[in-house]
Parts: C-alpha cells; structure tokens; sequence
C-alpha cells in the first residue's frame, strides 16, 4: 500500500480527533503496528495537537483545580506518594515512618489480595476445566453414538430400497415336520432376480456355545452353504450370501462356524420355493 | 514522568500522580473545552467533570487504542459538545469564532493569561481562509468533519484534506515557536 498517501489522506487527524468509526480505528491502528511511518506520524500529530491546546489555552482557576481534588478525595488510595525522583543509586535503609511505607503497606496488601485472587481463580478454572474436559468426553461419546446410528440407519435404508425396487419372494421356513423344533420358524425373503437373500427369525431356540444354525440353499446342485443364522436377533433382516437358483430353504444345526454339508438328522426347518 | 508511570500511579490512585497529570494536561484540557464553550463557569464546571470522569475511567483507558492524550482530550471534546448541544448553551445563541477565542484571551485581566495567549494568533495567522474555516468549525464550533461537509456542501474527501492542511500549518507553527 502507499503509506504515504495513507498518511496524507487526513485519516489520522480524523483518527486523533475521535471521529473515525471503530473499524476505521482498529484500520489505524493496525496499520500504525505495521508501518513505524505512521505511528511516527500520528505521534508528530498528537504532539503537535497536545502542543496547539497547551499554547493556545489559560490554566483553569484555582477554585476549579480545589473543586476537583476535593472531588476526588475519597478516592484517593495513595494519598502520600513517593518521591519522583529517587534514583536506585542512593539506596539506603529506609527509615521507618518514610514516605514509602504507606505505599509499601498498600503494595503488599495488593500483593496478598492478588495473590489470594490468583488462587481463588486458579481453582475456579481448574474446576471448569475439568468439567469442559467431561463434556468433551460425553460428547465425544455421542457422536461415537450418532456415528453408530447413522451407520444403521444406512444400513436400514439402503434395504428398504431393496426392498421397494426389488422383487422379493417370501419363503417360509417351518419346524412342524421335524423332530428337533416343532414351532420354529423362520422366513427366507428371496429377490431371484438381484440373487439376494435375507431371512427373518421368528422363533429359534438358543444353542449352546459350541453350536450354530446354517442356512442351506438346496438346488440343482445339492445343498449349499449360505450364511450361519443369528438366532438371537428375531425379527431383524439378516442377510446372507448370494443364491442364483434354488428349490427349497433349510437350516440345520451344525458344529461352531457351520459345515461343508449339512446334518440333515439336525434339520430344524425347510421351505419349499412356490 | 513516563506516560506509563502516569498510568499506573493513576490506575493506582495516588494523588502525587492525579496532581501531576493535573499540572501538565490541564492547561491544554481546558483550551479544547473552553473554545467550544465560551462561557467561563460553564467551561469550568464541564473541565471540573471531564477531569473526574478521566480519573474514574483510567481504568478502561486502553493504552493499544492511541494515546494518553488524545484520549482524554476526546472526553473533554465530547463533554465540551454535549455542553454547547444542550439546550443550557445554545438558548443563548453563543457562537464562537477563533477571533472571540482570541480576542476573550487578551482581553483577560493579568500578565500570566497574556503571555499564555502570545502564540495563539501566531499559531493560526498562516492558515488560508479555507483551513481557518476548518479548524473554526471543527476546533471551535465542535463539529465533525461529515457535519462541515453537509453543511457546507463541501466534499468529505476536500474537508479530510483540509483538516489534515491546517494541521500541517498548526504542525510547522507549534515547531517554531
């Protein structure tokens, strides 16, 4: 920028004059930390200023000058000040009852009530920071929780769009002609055409540990393997693996992780594809 | 004493540091209310209330904002304005002039007040008629440089220029005497 048409620009008198806007100000003074050209200037100016009020005008009366020290009596805090000129050269013993004993007396009196401040506040931000740092925490938490949500309601949506652009055909699986589970039930749903397969868990016993149920496609090719079914989430879709073609659904109790082929005296149900 | 010490004697209370402000910056305080209010007692009483205000509010004085000086000279030019903008002052219909300001100066009685005002016609004679103008107006008359300029239907940049001008003036003048 061209600091000196800045200078010249009549900103700065304005600026000493208090009649710029705030952000003009803090423009000024911005610029006057920047440029040591126009903190020079606007210095020379308020000099120049200072010295024109100074030439040009009569010292006020005395009376006034009574009128506002007795104004400002009681507020005085320091009534006795130390002496301007005492220079570290001459240090000595100060006498006791010197003029600088009141102004020591007030010094350390600030000294204890700031320090005594500086404590207080020093807990009270303590306390406020260990509060900010457990709400930081809680809401780290929640977000984990939101994150969490958003995943499953992502998860949720994009099968319900499944759902509604495809074409889904409902199997049943039943226990009834089996020994092991007569009221079980579980529902395949089928989309041929997309090869995707969910099921539905109505009713399935609890297995011991060691145990799992698989879901077997059984087509043209024999049983096959697709997917260990969660019997504790009931009524919740589960998908499982791909199936182009199939005749009929089946799920069978097998060893933990599930078997090549399936066990069929622990068949627990079948659904025949209409 | 260093404009920081005076700041904190005065944030301190102390009265050697209130006296000391009080016997430098008096005389020049007075000047910027007493050319905008004419009347001696009225200038004295808004002097008296700008000086306590001064006091009281050093504490929220902000040393980064600009100087000690300016800002107390801004708080006796706004008490000084307040003053001539209330009804109290312009029902007497007062107008000041750089010729009153000069001419109430000499013709006040004692030989202190006459030399205080040797400088002042010297200070001002070398301004042009359009930067006298000015500092009439915004010096004496208390106005703001956008109330000259809609005033006087002067353009804001032209009365930018000339204040900065007549100060510029006033600058080389206050250096040479």
């Amino acid at each position: 920028m061209d600091i000196q048409s800045y200078i010249s620009s009549g900103k700065l008198e304005l600026f000493l004059l208090g009649e710029l806007t705030e952000r003009e100000r803090e423009e000024v003074l911005s610029l006057a930390m920047m440029h040591p050209e126009i903190q020079k200037e606007l210095d020379e100016l308020e000099e120049t200023m200072f010295s024109f009020d100074n030439m040009t005008g009569v010292a006020p009366s005395q009376e006034v000058k009574d009128k506002i020290f007795s104004t400002l009596e009681n507020e005085f805090i320091l009534k006795e000040a130390p002496k301007p000129t005492a220079a570290p050269a001459d240090t000595k013993v100060v006498p006791i009852g010197s003029p600088w004993k009141p102004f020591a007396i007030a010094a350390s009196i600030a000294a204890i009530v700031a320090s005594g401040a500086a404590f207080y506040y020093a807990d009270k931000y303590q306390k406020r920071n260990d509060q900010f740092t457990a709400l930081l925490q809680d809401q780290s938490v929640m977000a984990d929780n939101l994150n969490q949500v958003k995943q499953e309601f992502e998860e949720a949506d994009s099968r319900l769009d499944k759902f509604v652009a495809g074409d889904f055909k409902r199997i049943e699986m039943k226990g009834e002609g089996f020994d092991m589970q007569k009221d079980a039930r579980v529902d395949v749903l089928w989309d041929q055409n997309a090869q995707e397969v969910f099921i539905a868990v109505n009713n399935l016993n609890d297995l011991s540990d060691d145990l799992d149920y698989q879901l077997w496609a059984i087509g043209d090719d024999g049983p096959v393997g697709i997917g260990l079914v969660n019997s504790g989430e009931k009524l919740t879709l589960q998908q499982m693996q791909a199936v182009a073609q199939a005749g009929a659904f089946a799920i069978t109790i097998e060893p933990k992780g599930g078997s090549k082929s399936p066990t069929l005296e622990k068949l627990v149900v079948l659904g025949e594809v209409a | 004493m260093e404009e920081v010490q005076l700041i904190a004697g005065l944030r301190a209370k102390d009265r050697k540091t209130t006296e000391y402000l009080y016997d430098k910056y008096s005389r020049a305080l007075y000047a910027v209310i007493s050319r905008i209010v004419f009347d001696k007692d009225i200038a004295e009483e808004v002097f008296h209330d700008s000086f306590v205000k001064i006091t009281r509010k050093i504490e929220r004085y902000d040393e980064s904002k600009g100087r000690l000086y300016t800002w107390m000279a801004n708080i006796c030019r706004n008490s000084a304005i307040d003053k001539l903008r209330s009804k109290e002052i312009s029902q007497s219909g007062k107008t000041n002039t750089i010729d009153d300001f000069v001419y109430g100066m000499e013709s006040q009685s004692g030989t202190q007040e006459q030399i205080d005002g040797i400088g002042v016609k010297e200070l001002m004679i070398e301004l042009n008629d359009d930067q006298k103008f000015i500092v009439e107006y915004i010096y004496f008359k208390g106005y703001t440089h956008s109330e000259v300029s809609e005033e006087f239907d002067i353009p804001l940049g032209t009365v930018k220029s000339r204040v900065r001008a007549a100060i510029q003036v006033l600058k080389k003048n206050v250096a040479r005497i």
